[in-house]
This record gives structure tokens, sequence and C-alpha cells, in this order.
């Protein structure tokens, strides 16, 4: 195994130089010119051409890929074109109220997705299960905004049961006062394409004789279904988490908007607004890295989850 | 004995450090900005949201009254209003002593007084390439030997240390400036946010983030700024001592406003904490949850908030729930225009020919401007006719410069300039190639809107019309490089005074403020003219004069000017809202709850 892992890290190198290649040209083809927003009002000829002096874009191409690179290499990624101050210290800032958002919601969706889909995946073919499957096939058509705006309306607003917006330096009063709307309203955003994968998954897994056998020798249904059929419809369900967990970085742009919550999600928007290239360029290089490193644990944790995974 | 000796020296520091630390640390004054701001250091940023932090942080050496209306100039940091020379070249300014810069490190221990030379280096500062300050467009040029050495700077920082004629401090708290050219209006720029006095230890130490690090002489200082999502100011305890005395004006809010408030030291809050709130559902519900004490009310909530008579959209009151719990309501006209401009250089809707002419002439007819008023700004805003709007010096409101909106007429007038329809039924140029124009446009929900009325009006005229969408700096550059053939844009007030305005269409801003590339000899002659006169009624027969030139070649289709609606909770007391400072209300209102 520690061969395989190994293999996979040189593997990323390849992937991570393309991915910079791939952002740099996207940048320069649309990314826009910083320099018309930091002049301001003043668009002399002059004044552009210093601004894009002291950014560096004045000089070739094949240099400014290179300090890319360097950047990447020492993940210094200078600081930002739009408000001058170091990108390490913005994206400190934003990384984490938007991972106590996203993290939050991803924990309380995952687990009660999973807890549900098994239970309607036990009595598939029911009434229930299928009440279920239309209750999430309807709240699946629903735009995520809608839940946002009428959740902050009415419960917020209206019935008073949370603050219309917030957040505080202090973790114990965003989990009790701040965070229960806009991870209640992720959570409904997310619970129901969750539970009917995951509900596949299961059902797909009870369908195997495995399953059959494990009835004939007499097994409780309980052992049944948490011993043998969770454990191997575990690999999809840990597939999709280790695949959704990079993206906790980037945060959830609308309900931050909505609920003032100073994420990497509205960072993200207003660096591609700005142009801000340095703010874009750390950004997509983390994510993209945690994704490599996301995609290793899992292929991991299918190990751990299934001894039969071989990885090769 | 010991202990009054004590008193005496506590008391003798106080008053030698300036200190007149009045403000109730427990007061605290909520506000929101609907966009996020760029940074704190002056020269850098010119976004209205920084400049609202700037003018509470930084004095400029002239300011606004409080009261007074249409705005008013009244001495900040110097003890009178500047002796202007009879040519309007040299300006002399006294320093009021005793002004003191909040603490900072750089300013190792001891307490900094703001002296002449202060403001010599912060004015240098807008002609530092390094630092390209967004007002660069108000200082180059103007200052007596300053091109000399800024030239000599290149791309380099400026010289500082080398004196210049226009920018001198005569002793400690004299400061002259002499301009190149006569200026008059000179006071307003002065007064803007922009020009407050930087201290250049503070500037050198903190080189590589200016815009984290503002120090100033103003009522607050920075304490907390997370970039886009929050920042919290806290009154500066060096803040000198400083009483509300305003005159009232006519404005019927003022009476109360001097009771609440006269005498009052300021900053009367101890603390104002600002939320970015992008959203306008948010915005609103935060304020009316009493979140947010002071806020402009939404597009979105208009509607909600307001009642507004169908046959005269501008007469609105407050809805009856939000009278009962007493929020107050104001109303401002903002010092604005907004414009579409045509491409003056180019080929197909610029140029000064009579058939180029007819088809900007044509186009602006065909625009249903009572429409977009109507339905987008929801009755909230009045029609432009004239290049400086209302509450501008220099604006004249028996000017009507709009085109009729009359497509029947627009289409004859095309009909009349050979601009005839095709086999296909829309029409071409007079030199029979097709006629095709170009409108940029961003891609918000807004402009979508604005693009449909655009749409029905080429197609009223059966003009093909085609879209060039891009983010606002990629049109920017577009438009800098005279690719544009029509965008619409806003122009906001830096500073009270028609000139202001009046440069949007002078020649040799042109590509930069100047939008519409608009090269008129005769506009470009009674322009300068007007830079060597004062306010009055000799400068206005040149702007009468140089707003029918842009009446008869129509390098804009005037637009609107937009009347926002503020709303402050009642608990807020002595607020009014200023036509040109955006956050002066900040030091003054007291919260009373």
């Amino acid at each position: 195994m520690f061969a395989y892992v190994v293999r996979r890290i040189f593997q990323m190198i390849p992937t991570m130089f393309g991915v910079m290649l791939l952002l740099f040209i996207l940048f320069n083809w649309v990314g826009g010119d910083p320099s018309y927003i930091l002049a301001g009002k003043s668009l002399s000829d002059q004044m552009l051409a210093n601004i894009r002096t002291q950014l560096g874009l004045d000089k070739s191409q094949l240099e400014q890929f290179l300090i890319f690179v360097r950047q990447v290499i020492t993940l210094d990624f200078g600081t930002s074109w739009s408000t001058q101050q170091p990108v390490s210290s913005i994206l400190a800032a934003r990384v984490g109220p938007s991972v106590t958002l996203t993290g939050s919601i991803m924990f309380v969706s995952t687990t009660l997705s999973v807890l549900m889909a098994s239970a309607v995946a036990y009595v598939r073919g029911s009434l229930t299960d299928r009440m279920v499957t239309l209750i999430c096939t309807t709240a699946m058509s629903v735009s995520a905004l809608v839940y946002i705006i009428a959740g902050q309306y009415w419960l917020a607003h209206k019935f008073g049961w949370f603050p219309v917006i917030g957040w505080s330096d202090s973790l114990a009063t965003n989990f009790v006062t701040y965070l229960p709307l806009p991870v209640l309203l992720g959570v409904i955003v997310s619970l129901a394409p969750d539970l009917r994968f995951y509900r596949s998954c299961f059902v797909e897994e009870m369908n195997h004789d495995y399953v059959r056998t494990a009835r004939a020798k007499g097994l409780s249904e309980p052992k049944i279904m948490l011993k043998h059929v969770m454990r191997n419809a575990l690999i999809p369900v840990v597939t999709s988490i280790m695949m959704s967990l990079p993206y906790l970085l980037v945060g959830a742009l609308l309900l931050e908007t909505f609920f003032s919550i100073p994420g990497m999600g509205r960072e993200v928007i207003m660096a591609v607004d700005k142009s801000d290239f340095p703010v874009i360029k750390a950004v997509t290089i983390y994510v993209a890295l945690a994704t490599m490193v996301f995609n290793l644990l899992a292929d991991v944790v299918y190990k751990f989850i299934d001894p039969r995974v071989q990885l090769k | 004995m010991k202990r009054t000796r004590f008193a005496l020296a506590a008391l003798t520091a106080l008053l030698i450090s300036g200190g007149a630390f009045a403000a109730d640390m427990n007061k605290v004054l909520r506000v929101t900005f609907n966009a996020p701001e760029t940074g704190f250091d002056p020269a850098k940023v010119s976004d209205n949201y920084s400049n609202m932090v700037l003018e509470n942080i930084f004095d400029p050496l002239i300011t606004y009254d409080y009261l007074a209306r249409p705005a008013k100039l009244i001495p900040n940091t110097i003890e009178a209003m500047p002796t202007i020379s009879k040519d309007g070249l040299v300006y002399t300014f006294k320093l009021k002593k005793g002004i003191f810069f909040a603490d900072d490190p750089a300013f190792g221990g001891k307490k900094r007084e703001l002296v002449a030379e202060d403001y010599v280096y912060s004015l240098k500062r807008h002609l530092d390439p390094t630092v390209n300050s967004q007002w660069s467009f108000l200082a180059e040029g103007r200052f007596a030997g300053a091109d000399e050495l800024v030239a000599k700077a290149g791309k380099n920082a400026l010289d500082y240390n080398t004196p210049i004629e226009g920018l001198k401090a005569l002793d400690k708290y004299t400061l002259q400036i002499t301009l190149t050219a006569p200026a008059f209006n000179y006071s307003y720029i002065l007064a803007m946010p922009a020009f407050g006095a930087v201290a250049r230890e503070v500037m050198e130490a903190n080189a590589a983030n200016t815009n984290a690090h503002p120090v100033g002489t103003g009522p607050y200082t920075l304490k907390e700024w997370k970039p886009g999502s929050k920042i919290v100011l806290e009154a500066n305890p060096n803040y000198r001592k400083e009483t509300f005395n305003f005159a009232p004006s006519k404005d019927a809010v003022d009476a109360g406003i001097l009771k609440a408030l006269k005498g009052k030291s300021v900053p009367v809050c101890g603390r104002v904490e600002v939320a970015i709130i992008e959203e306008e559902q948010p915005s609103w519900l935060a304020f009316v949850d009493k979140q947010i004490d002071v806020n402009r009310i939404s597009q979105a909530a208009l509607q909600e908030a307001l009642v507004i008579d169908p046959k005269n959209p501008l007469n609105v009151k407050l809805a009856d729930k939000y009278v009962q719990q007493g929020i107050q309501l104001q109303r401002i006209k903002d010092l604005e225009v907004t414009y579409t401009f045509f491409n003056m250089q180019d080929p197909v809707v610029g140029g000064e020919g009579k058939e180029k002419i007819a088809l900007r002439r044509a186009i602006a007819m065909a625009f249903p401007r009572s429409e977009t008023i109507a339905a987008i700004r929801r009755g909230q805003a009045v029609p432009v006719n004239y290049i400086v709007p209302e509450g501008v010096a220099g604006h004249n409101p028996g000017f009507k410069g709009a085109a009729e909106f009359n497509p029947a007429k627009a289409n004859a007038l095309l009909d009349q300039f050979g601009y005839k329809k095709g086999a296909d039924g829309w029409r071409m140029q007079p030199n029979g190639k097709p006629l095709v124009i170009e409108y940029a446009t961003g891609t918000s929900a807004i402009d979508k809107q604005w693009n449909e009325y655009w749409q029905k009006a080429f197609d009223s005229l059966k003009i093909k019309l085609t879209w060039k969408y891009g983010k606002w700096n990629e049109l920017s550059k577009a438009n800098h490089e005279g690719k544009l053939q029509m965008w619409g844009l806003a122009w906001g007030a830096d500073y009270p005074d028609g000139e202001n305005f009046m440069m949007l269409l002078y020649g040799k801003n042109a590509g930069d403020s100047n939008s519409a590339w608009f090269k008129n000899a005769a506009y470009d002659k009674l322009f300068e003219a007007s830079l060597k006169l004062p306010d009055g009624s000799e400068r206005n027969k040149l702007y009468d004069q140089m707003n029918k030139i842009a009446v008869a070649q129509q390098p804009w289709i005037f637009g609107d000017t937009r009347v926002r609606s503020w709303v402050a909770q009642p608990y807020v007391k002595g607020f009014k809202v200023h036509p040109i400072l955006n956050a002066n209300y900040w030091k003054f209102v007291d919260i009373q709850k």
C-alpha cells in the first residue's frame, strides 16, 4: 500500500501542473484586466502602465507562469491585487467560517441521509418509501435560493426564531446563535439528493445474494443491515463524501451572502469580480490539492472498509 | 498637595495631548454597506464604501456643514476658510494647533501633532507613480513645480524631500498651495476624504499594506477589518474637543437634530460597526429586526417600506407600520447623472456629419426614459436634462436638453437622412452597408432589465442591435481603447461643482473620464474658459453654451438621477443625510435606546 500511496503522490505533480496551466490560460484569456479596477476613476495610459508594471503584468507570459510555479511550490501567493492584504491571511480568515458552516451542513446532512436512506431502503416499495421518494423529488426541484429567501423571511424575520444575519468570533456563539438557521437551510437543500443517492446504494446492496444468504442463515435484520449491507453500501457513500470534502473550503456562496457569514464563497466571488488573480490562484490550487489528497484518502479508506479491495 | 499636583499634571497632559475623549463606548452605531469596501489608504481607494470609512478616520483641511443645504464648505482642521489670491492661484491655510493623530507604533510612543507638512506629504502622495492614486486626476498638473518632480521620478517613488513651489509649509501650521492655473473650486477638492492628512511615518512603516493601517486625526480609528465582511471603528481617544454647533437650515428635521445634539461632544457613539450585506432582503430585514440602526431602502424593499403615490411617485411616505414604530425617513436626490454614450470616434455612430447626428438623435428619441424610471427605478428618479445635476453649482433647472421621446419622428429622421430599410426590413447605413449597433452591457439581472428597453427602442427604429457582454473592467478597457459603440454609465459628484461634470465631455479627457471620446473644439474652448471663473452667472452662461453643443452633437443620451430613501431607527438621534459625504453622520448621531 505504501508504494501505491507514493506513486499516487508523484502522479499529483503532472495533475497539478495541468491545473496551473489551465488556470493561467483561462485567467489571461477571460479574467479581465485588473489595472482598470485599480486605476479607479483615473484611466490615464501612464497610470495603467504603472499598475501593470507593479502587478508584474508587463512581464512575458512565460515569466508570469514561472512566478506562478514558484508561488505554488512555496504556497506563497503574495498579496491580493484588490485589497493589498496577504493572500494567506485572507484565506486563513475566511476558511474557518466556511468550514464551520459547510462542515456542519455536511455532517448533519450525511448522518440524517444515511440513517433515513437505510430505513427507507429497508422498507423499499412500501408507501413510506414511495412518499419519501416523492418528497425528495419535489424538494430537489425547488431552487436553493427559494429555501434560503423563504427560510430567512419566515423563520428569522416573521417568527423571530433566529437572527436575520450575523457572525461572531466566538465558535460557541456561532453554533448557538448564528449557525442554526443557515445549517438548517443547507441541510434541507442537500438532504433530498443525498437521501435518494444513498437509498439507491442501499437498495442495490440489499438485492445481492449475500443478503439472502444471511437471512437464510437466520441473522437478524438489524445485523444484516448494519454489519453486511451498511459496510458495502458505504463505499459509494465514502466516495461521495470524499469528493465533497474539498469543496468545504470553497464555502456555500448563497448562505454566506444571505447570512453575512465571512466565508470563502464571498471571497471567491469578490476575487473573480475584481480580477484578483492571486486570490483566485490560491483558492484554485488549494481546492485542486485537497481534491487530489481526498481522492487518495478515499482509496485508502476503501481498503479499511472492505479488505477485499486491492490498491495497485 | 501631592494629589493636587498629580491632578494638575494629568489635566495639563490631557490638554497638551489634545485629548477630549467624550464618546460613550457603550453606544454602538450599526450600519451596512451593500457592496464590499477596498481598503483605507486615501490615495488608493475611490469607491463609496471605502470613502465612508475614510471620512471618519482622516481629516481633510475643509469639510461640509452637517445641516446646511445646499452643501456648504466649512473649516475642518484649519482656523478659517483659506485665503485665495485674486487670480485663484494661491490658497493659504492656517492649521488649528493641538490636533493629534491617533496613536500608532510608528510614532514611537509620542503624541504626534498634525502639521502643515503632513498635508504637503499627503497631497504629494497623489502624484507618486508608485502609489497609483485613484484621485491623481485631481492633483496631476495642478501644483506649481510638481510636474518636474513627477517626471524626475519616472516609474519610481516620488522624492518627497524635494520641496516644490506648489505645495509648501510656510511654517509649522501654515500651508500654501500654488496652482498652475486658476481654480476657484479647489476648496471643494480639498474637502474630499481622499485629501485627508496621513502621517509619513505611518505610511513608510506600513508601506506594504497601507490599506490596512489607516491612522488619521479623525473621530474614529480602525479597530477591526475583515475585508468584504465587517469593519469596526472605535472613537479616537486623541480626537480634539469638538461640539455639535451647527446652525439649522430650512429643513424640518433640523430642529429635532439641534434639540438632541446641540452642545454635545463628538463623536457621540464610541463604536461603529459596519456589516457588508450585499443581498437586498437580509439588508432590509436586518434593519426591520433592529439588527441595523441606519439603512438605505433597497429597490426590493421600496414597495414594502413606502407608500408611493401612483400619480407622483416622488411623493412618498413611510408605510404606516413603520411610522407607528417611530422609524425616521429621509429622502435625498443623488448628485449624479446617468447617461448612455455614443463613441464619437466610431465610424458608424460617431462623427459630426449630419447623418451621424441624426442617427444618434433618433436613437435618443426612441428610448422610453419615462418607462424605465417607472419600471426599473420604481418612480424614484428624475430625468436628466443638463450635464450638471441639480444640487451642484452650475446646474440650470430651466434647460431641457433631453431628446423628446417620439419613435415616429425618430423614424422619420432616419428616413430623411438616408437610413433606408433593406429587403429584410432592417435599416442600412446611408452608404448602403448594413447598420448594426453594438451595445455594451453587464450580465446582472438589472442589466437584463435595461437591455429589454434598449432592444425595444432599437426594434422600433428597425436598427439591428447586438450586445457586447463583459465585466465592468473588461468593458472599461475596451472603451479606453475606443472599441465600444454605446455603453450606459453613471457619474456621481466627487464635489458639488459643475466642473466635475462638464469635464466629462472635455476633449483632453477622451478615453478617460470622457468616455464618449467627444472632441469638440468649441466645447473645449468654453470649458477652458470656464475653469478661470468662479461659480456664478458668467460661468453658467458658458455651461449653457456647452450644454447646447452637447445637445446638438448628442454624444450622450441623458438618463436619470436617482432619489434615495434612508431610514433610521427611532432611537437614532440627529440623523441627516448629506448630499456629498455619505458617512459624516457617524460621528454626530446619538443612540438613545
